[in-house]
């Protein structure tokens, strides 16, 4: 018990220590904020100016956002590693590998809650969708999908950190592994803003949750072999 | 186009396909071997 | 010499089948000719997973053994599943304009999971051409492979539910040459392709698996070239 206690402790500080670069150099968040805004900026632009079209949309527009913008910023949240060498660093430290996957993933899902609830409501606002009689399902949603891709994100960040061409590898390998995770969490947001009138809600949900549990599962498993010698 | 149309093309990428890569393994076989 | 005689038997077995699938087997009362589609394209699909699942253990026996023989082993298993899952992706488009009428059903689960297996695999093999080091080469495309096998089951759960939570799908299946009712020598003509695509695949396993053997020799051999035209340099200085 006590062991996983100390793990615990380990990936808290890994991720308070990423928080405190992220709040100092402000590298991540800014910048992949204002990408999903633009995002969804020209979303409108493609399918609009109908707004009935728009707010029927507005549950795919809103995860696709999500979902470019955090591969934006897991990118970044694993830079921040390389450039210095503190990866290897990292991977000296005598502490079970799997605590040092929890705390990059922690830091990864904080970034990407706070991305995921400044679009919630940016669509709210932008497309006319009414977010707060919906609040909980929607917050639910935003929690399990924001769990999902900084699990697999952080996985998929650590593969291709080392790369050349990083920046095209992440999206390729990343986004097709997080369809499933855009289809339950458009599934779910389209659910909760029209009431759950068939509900599905509740399907959806535990389709994401099993779906971050797998992910997390194979991200501790393996993210020990990446350090090594990834 | 009509149905055998789209038999022909199934069946044209599919075997072509298969024979295609089995000769360019071949090829590719023989390149290493010989750049020895 | 044994794989020679297993791919004159491969090549045998396939060319027999294809002349039985289009000329010898009566076309479906339903479908028509179009149900000859289906013999390629099943085995094909049936294939791409076995490839698949042959990639993810090695990677896994990788991991655990470090043998770089078996990533020879996954490295064959998803290129030739990539090959094999366009096969499929090809043949499904090919049944579906003449019998749905359109090439893309986005109603049909297995065409759209067929979709992005092809799209996690070639990720996986454009991974390999980007890491020049053969052991991390082989870490990173194991754990990339054994996520993406994980993905799988996921992937189709998801779509099978996205299309059915809210309407059944009245689409004819893909499988109706499965079916029990279905008259005998559909079924055998089927089970008779399957047997010779998994043929050539166990041949094409075989080669391939012995060109990375080659392939890895070589960069092994151009890495001590490099190292000691190094050591001559710093001996003759």
């Amino acid at each position: 018990m006590s062991a996983l206690i100390i793990e615990a402790r380990i990936a808290v500080a890994i991720a308070r220590k990423d928080a405190v670069a992220e709040l100092r150099g402000r590298h991540a968040t800014v910048s992949t904020l204002f990408f999903a805004a633009i995002v969804l900026l020209l979303f409108g632009f493609a399918l609009g100016p109908d707004s009935a079209r728009l707010a029927d949309a507005a549950p795919g527009l809103l995860w696709l956002a999500v979902v470019f913008a955090g591969v934006l910023a897991v990118n970044r949240l694993h830079l921040l590693e390389t450039d210095d060498g503190a990866l290897e660093q990292l991977a000296l430290y005598p502490v079970p590998r799997r605590a040092i996957y929890a705390g990059k993933a922690l830091g990864g899902v904080a970034v990407m809650l706070v991305l995921g609830l400044v679009v919630l409501g940016a669509v709210g606002v932008l497309f006319a969708v009414d977010i707060g009689s919906a609040w909980a399902p929607l917050l639910a949603t935003v929690v399990l999908g924001a769990i999902g891709i900084g699990a697999v994100g952080t996985f998929y960040a650590a593969v291709t950190v080392r790369l050349r061409a990083r920046e095209v590898m992440l999206p390729l390998l990343m986004l097709p592994v997080l369809a499933p995770l855009l289809l339950g969490a458009v599934k779910a947001t389209a659910a909760a803003l029209a009431g759950d009138p068939f509900g599905e809600l509740g399907a959806w949900l535990q389709l994401l949750a099993a779906f971050d549990v797998i992910m997390i599962v194979a991200g501790a498993a393996t993210y020990g072999y990446l350090l090594e010698d990834g | 186009m009509t149905d055998a149309g789209f038999v022909i093309a199934a069946y044209g990428v599919i075997i072509g396909g298969l024979g295609l890569y089995v000769v360019t393994l071949w090829r590719r076989i023989r390149a290493a071997r010989k750049g020895r | 010499m044994k794989t020679r005689v297993l791919g004159l038997v491969a090549l045998v077995a396939v060319a027999t089948t294809t002349v039985i699938g289009l000329f010898v087997v009566p076309a479906d009362l339903n479908q028509g000719d179009a149900q000859r589609i289906m013999y390629p394209h099943v085995a094909s699909a049936w294939l791409a997973y076995l490839s698949f699942g042959v990639t993810a253990l090695a990677g896994i026996g990788w991991l655990w053994k470090r043998d770089l023989r078996l990533d020879s082993v996954a490295l064959a298993g998803a290129e030739i599943g990539v090959m094999f899952t366009f096969f499929a992706i090809w043949g499904g488009m090919m049944w579906g304009r003449p019998i749905w009428g359109v090439f893309w059903q986005w109603e049909d689960p297995r065409l759209t999971t067929t979709a992005l297996l092809l799209a996690l695999y070639v990720g996986y093999l454009l991974l390999r051409r980007l890491t020049d080091d053969p052991e991390r080469r082989a870490t990173r495309a194991a754990i990339v492979g054994v996520v993406a096998a994980v993905d799988i089951p996921i992937v189709h759960f998801s779509v099978e539910w996205w299309r059915g939570l809210h309407q059944t799908a009245t689409i004819a299946s893909p499988d109706r040459v499965l079916d029990p009712a279905a008259p005998g020598i559909f079924i055998l003509t089927l089970l008779g392709t399957v047997a010779a695509f998994t043929l050539t695949w166990m041949y094409l396993m075989i080669r391939r698996y012995q060109l990375a053997q080659v392939s890895l020799a070589r960069e092994e051999a151009a890495r001590m070239d490099l190292l000691m035209s190094v050591r001559n340099a710093e001996v003759a200085r």
